[in-house]
């Protein structure tokens, strides 16, 4: 769970364009991979150069993407190969052709909006598009949070193991997996109970207000409040 | 649980999407006339939890397989329901847009599946079946049991329905799908109710003051819960019949055979169902006959009796630890 990457190359072209044309940009290039009937190669071709040509002008770095893809394609790999069994080889097997490339595609595409789209813009962005301010203000604070909650899981790991020496049985794991997550909320809800109070001895008033030009800790995910 | 791209039709899924956008809609409104500046933090941090909450295995038949929470009623069991939609539909926006799962175009069937069933329609079934059993701890945690399993199983039925609607050509047998779709999620079920049950039960005994009481006033707020309880309890009851359904032509589908879309079912059946969980059980499935009916049946009563048992249990062992002080760090 890495932190999605942000504006190490913030020059490129597709960096600079405004952030609806990207998601845009993106939908369209899922849409039209999902419509393309199986076996029109022509299309997909045409897709998958864009496609690209899109990562290029991005300048993504391909160990990036191949660490990704290492991820993700062995999985689709083993849903799609199970078709052929099913369906007899031949028609199977141009549908498996068909799973792994829109599968592929649509990850790749969704990797390059992460890539020029960092969550700063993405925020403003959905502003833009007229999405409540509300939800925005509670995703600003998700984004924030998760990254924290997630290490703090990972030190009651840590502890976890380091008390069962690593082993536990089933039954055990599925009881200290549970509570872990209940001591996780607990935590969780006192954190959000003090950041409240915090924020209305700041005079929260309910509005959020970004600065243009993010400083520098603003680039850090998250950091603790107290 | 997450429907990828490519499984449902365009129709329906743009259907799904405007359904979940105006539970949203709804919940937004609800939420900006009460507390809007406290709930804030709180939505937020809970989508944070319920994130990183589907981030820890659960393991299931030995090493491969293992389970995780989803947390539609836990969220909605703390923060009450509108509050709890709004955090599920951020995780899968997060899931969505940030790790590239499930799918933009899936994004409003997930999100009518896991925020608004699983966690309105939850908190519905979970704050009726509460008051039913009298409104004191060891309700609520029955209740947000009861309510974890019956959401998961109204999520399938609802699958299987959109599924049906989106591939009207009878040329693939529906109740083969069904039947692995409606055991799978029983187990499933099974899974979510224990995580949930568990955690419930803990945070009770840490901080009660956590799982709010319920503050419902006024008898149309009561009805209308009690409607969506009701709705959401006929959905799970269906999900034992969807595998029964017919594989001939219906009124329903000769409608839909009329939209465009009909020429795509054929190449892309397998596809959906192969996208959807396990795929490779499907063959086995086929050479067994009669078997399914009687399995899926056997299914439902199992999982109703097991989650029975998880209620009485951990309504036993909440009696007998009293409250530790738990300080934070």
């Amino acid at each position: 769970m890495a932190a999605a990457p942000t504006t190490q190359s913030a020059g490129t072209l597709c960096h600079r364009l405004p952030g609806p044309w990207k998601l845009g940009l993106c939908l369209a290039v899922i849409v039209c991979g999902l419509l393309t009937p199986i076996g029109s190669w022509p299309v997909y071709g045409v897709l998958g150069t864009l496609v690209f040509i899109g990562h290029t002008v991005a300048e993504v770095p391909l160990g990036y993407l191949a660490r990704r893809l290492a991820v993700f394609l062995p999985l689709l790999l083993m849903l799609s190969i199970s078709l052929p069994a099913v369906e007899g080889f031949r028609r199977g097997s141009d549908i498996m052709a068909a799973i792994l490339f829109r599968g592929s595609l649509s990850f790749l595409t969704v990797l390059w909006l992460i890539r020029v789209l960092p969550f700063a813009e993405l925020l403003k962005t959905l502003t833009r598009l007229r999405v409540p301010a509300l939800l925005v203000a509670m995703l600003a604070f998700m984004h924030r949070y998760a990254l924290l909650l997630w290490s703090e899981l990972s030190r009651m790991r840590v502890a976890r193991s380091a008390r069962t020496f690593g082993r536990a049985e089933r039954h055990f794991r599925w009881k200290t997996s549970a509570q872990m997550i209940g001591m996780l909320l607990i935590r969780g809800m006192s954190r959000a109970e003090r950041v409240h109070q915090a924020m209305c001895a700041r005079g929260w008033d309910g509005q959020f207000r970004q600065n243009e030009q993010p400083r520098e800790a603003e680039q850090m995910p998250i950091q603790a409040t107290d | 649980m997450h429907v990828a791209d490519g499984i449902l039709s365009v129709p329906v899924a743009g259907v799904a999407a405007l359904a979940s956008a105006a539970a949203v809609g709804i919940s937004l409104r609800q939420l900006r006339d009460r507390v809007a500046d406290r709930i804030v933090p709180f939505t937020g941090m809970m989508a944070a939890l319920v994130f990183a909450g589907q981030m820890v295995n659960f393991p299931l038949f030995g090493t491969l397989v293992s389970g995780h929470l989803m947390g539609g009623v836990l969220a909605a069991v703390v923060l009450g329901p509108y509050a709890g939609c709004l955090a599920l539909t951020l995780v899968l926006l997060v899931q969505c847009l940030l790790f590239a799962d499930g799918g933009l175009m899936a994004l409003g069937v997930n999100v009518l599946h896991m925020a608004v069933v699983g966690s309105m329609g939850g908190y519905a079934v979970y704050a009726v079946l509460r008051r039913m059993l009298g409104g004191g701890p060891r309700a609520a945690l029955a209740a947000a049991i009861a309510a974890s399993w019956l959401s998961v199983m109204a999520a399938a039925a609802l699958f299987c329905l959109e599924f049906r609607l989106s591939w009207p050509r009878a040329d693939y047998d529906f109740s083969k799908i069904f039947t692995l779709m409606i055991t799978l999620h029983s187990a499933i079920g099974v899974g979510e109710a224990v995580i949930t049950g568990v955690i419930v039960s803990f945070v009770l005994r840490q901080r009660p003051d956590l799982i709010v009481p319920d503050t419902a006033s006024g008898s149309s707020v009561v009805s209308l819960r009690g409607l969506a309880a009701g709705v959401v309890g006929a959905l799970a009851i269906a999900a034992f019949v969807a595998p029964f359904a017919s594989p001939h032509p219906d009124g329903l589908e000769a409608v839909s055979q009329r939209a465009e879309f009909a020429s795509l079912a054929r190449e892309q059946t397998v596809t959906a169902l192969a996208d959807y969980e396990f795929p490779s059980l499907v063959p086995r499935w086929q050479s067994a006959p009669a078997w399914q009916m009687v399995s899926v049946s056997l299914a439902g009563i199992l999982g109703t009796l097991s989650v029975l048992c998880l209620a009485i249990v951990l309504g036993r062992a909440l009696r007998s630890p009293p409250p530790r002080d738990v300080s934070v760090e």
